[in-house]
């Protein structure tokens, strides 16, 4: 049982030596020892941090009544166990990572199932549509069957338009397509990148993320 | 250089100057306030979408121009002992003399400072008082999230001979109408102006008894500027772009039911009652005929509860509010007694002064209430 993370009670205390020393006196603590190595000594209370701890990489040399634990610049944790009172392993599996609402896929997934939002009798031609240099986020066909590349970010800064506005370049070329409008569509978008966006003739969208989302608003709002 | 001031008079035009002074400065001379001694003093400051200017008169020994760290200085003659101060040049640095304390500041090269934007053409004058209490009446619907920059702003609407102020967060939304006399009497126009940097010009240029507005509109220019200039101070403001809402479909156009009580009274009974909401959470207002009962907190938690008297017209209503939100209209409001003009539960209510006979209101705060029980 390598791949694991394990969970043990036990009352031990703690010394490290390292960049400084500090010693933890006998009491029951939590230790955590992480599939990646990792060794976590938890009291119950200052939140989510460990009262001592050693990242990886580093070595768990285990004894009956003392651990310790080794990195590779040299420094010691050694922690002396009196009691387990409790020892339990589980395999935890690969972690799926943190997902984050709002990132530019969902935008672009959510924006492209509701493209009522940019105008009425609009239709998508595809979601990453491909340009000699990178895919533009939707390509789409406003009520008028003129064609629209639409840039969708979180933060609407300056590079996003600059990059909008090279896609426009190689889209305008093709006669299939051209005229190409631009959208740049974001939760935020920063003034400067307003106002050099709108020089361009490109329009400026700001995404509701929730609104589009249709998540209840729990606050009523004027408009 | 070399001049003599008094330390009053120069602290207080520095620190009014030192308010366009950028937090981060994109160029380290933005960082610096220029002082320009000729007949008078002038202090300057810039951060390429704010200016300001003050200009007081000083006694000038020898005229000069040099630019100092703006957030020393202003540091530095906000400290200094009641006495008379004297600056003069001495090579590179520039020395400060106050009573027995001296200061011998660096200086950054002035001739690397930007130019200040000219002053905007003037359009019109208003009476600083009631200018600086109208914009403190707005501004405080404003908006403070960045994510929705039109909202940030208050829209000046000039019509002839009236000014209207407007600021909505889409929470509340506060209208106020004042008088002002503009150079043409035609004069129609729209600007979107920086809220906070609106809020602090107006507060800061009550010296002078009047304000001279100064417009430059958007256009081929770039993006337009609002200029304010008063009692030897003058600031600049870039314009905001952006959709202002249409506010005047959000005004109610009929009202159920009207109360009327004083404004003291029911902001700190409110103030009471609140302490024991939980951030985000409403006190509700019940209003029956001739009274109206505060509430805030729930079951689980801490309650509060007050009844007051108040004039009362229309079917019974329960209706919920942010209270910070109703304290802000209520703090502004320039009449003893409130009016609150209902429509229902769920629609937004009106409060404004108890306006004279036959008058409307010039200052209306629209505030949409909590949504009761969810």
């Amino acid at each position: 049982m390598l791949a694991a993370v394990r969970i043990v009670i036990a009352r031990c205390s703690v010394d490290y030596a390292g960049r400084l020393t500090a010693h933890l006196p006998s009491a029951p603590r939590l230790l955590i020892v992480k599939a990646d190595g990792s060794v976590l000594v938890h009291s119950d209370g200052g939140s989510y941090k460990p009262l001592n701890w050693m990242s990886p990489p580093c070595r768990l040399v285990e004894q009956p009544d003392r651990w310790t634990v080794t990195s590779k610049s040299g420094e010691i944790l050694t922690i002396s166990i009196e009691e387990i009172l409790s020892d339990a392993s589980f395999d935890l599996g690969i972690d799926p990572g943190l997902r984050k609402d709002g990132v530019e896929s969902q935008l672009q997934e959510t924006l492209a199932a509701q493209l009522s939002v940019l105008g009425e009798g609009w239709r998508l031609v595809r979601r990453e549509y491909p340009t000699p240099i990178g895919p533009v986020d939707l390509m789409c066909r406003d009520g008028d069957g003129v064609s629209v590349a639409v840039e969708i970010k979180r933060r609407g800064e300056i590079d996003g338009v600059e990059q909008l506005t090279r896609y426009l370049e190689l889209l305008n070329r093709d006669p299939l397509l051209a005229p190409v409008r631009g959208i740049f569509a974001a939760q935020e978008i920063k003034p400067q990148a307003r106002v050099l966006a709108e020089d361009r003739g490109i329009r400026c969208v700001i995404l509701d993320y929730d609104a589009l989302r249709g998540a209840p608003r729990d606050e009523m709002t004027l408009f | 250089m070399k001049f003599q001031v008094e330390r009053d008079v120069l602290a207080e035009a520095v620190a009014w100057t030192a308010r366009a002074l950028p937090a981060r400065p994109a160029l380290p001379v933005l960082a610096g306030m220029r002082l320009q001694a000729g007949e008078d003093l002038t202090l300057s400051s810039f951060d390429y979408d704010v200016s300001a200017q003050a200009s007081l008169p000083v006694a000038v020994e020898e005229e000069g121009d040099v630019l100092v760290s703006g957030r020393l200085l202003a540091e530095i003659t906000r400290s200094l002992p009641p006495r008379p101060v004297e600056v003069h040049t001495d090579g590179a640095r520039t020395i400060l003399t106050c009573g027995s304390a001296q200061f011998s500041l660096l200086m950054l090269p002035a001739e690397d400072y930007p130019a200040l934007p000219d002053m905007p053409p003037a359009v019109g004058t208003v009476e600083s008082d009631v200018f600086a209490a109208a914009v403190a009446q707005v501004a405080t619907a404003a908006g403070r999230d960045d994510t929705l920059p039109a909202l940030t702003g208050v829209r000046i609407e000039i019509e002839a001979d009236t000014l209207t102020l407007i600021a909505t967060d889409r929470y509340r939304l506060a209208v106020r109408e004042l008088r002002w006399s503009p150079a043409k009497p035609d004069l129609s126009a729209a600007v979107l102006v920086p809220g906070r940097a609106l809020a602090d010009t107006a507060r800061a240029l009550t010296a002078g008894a009047e304000v001279s507005i100064a417009l430059a509109l958007p256009g081929e220019n770039g993006d337009g500027m609002i200029g304010f200039e008063g009692g030897g101070r003058r600031a600049t403001t870039r314009l905001l772009g952006g959709e202002f809402p249409r506010y005047q479909a959000l005004l109610p156009d009929q009202v159920n039911a009207t109360a009327e009580l004083p404004a003291a009274l029911l902001s700190e009974s409110v103030k009471r009652v609140a302490l024991v909401a939980e951030r985000n959470t409403p006190v509700r207002l019940s209003f029956t005929p001739g009274q109206l009962l505060l509430e805030a907190g729930t079951g689980d938690e801490a309650q509060a509860a007050e009844t007051l008297e108040a004039s009362y017209e229309g079917d019974d209503i329960q209706i919920a509010f942010n209270p910070q939100y109703l304290l802000d209209g209520l703090t502004v409001m320039d009449s003893d007694t409130v009016r609150i003009s209902f429509t229902a539960p769920a629609k937004p209510a009106v409060i404004t002064g108890k306006p004279a006979a036959d008058q409307a209101p010039d200052y209306r705060y629209l505030l949409m209430p909590i949504r009761l029980g969810g």
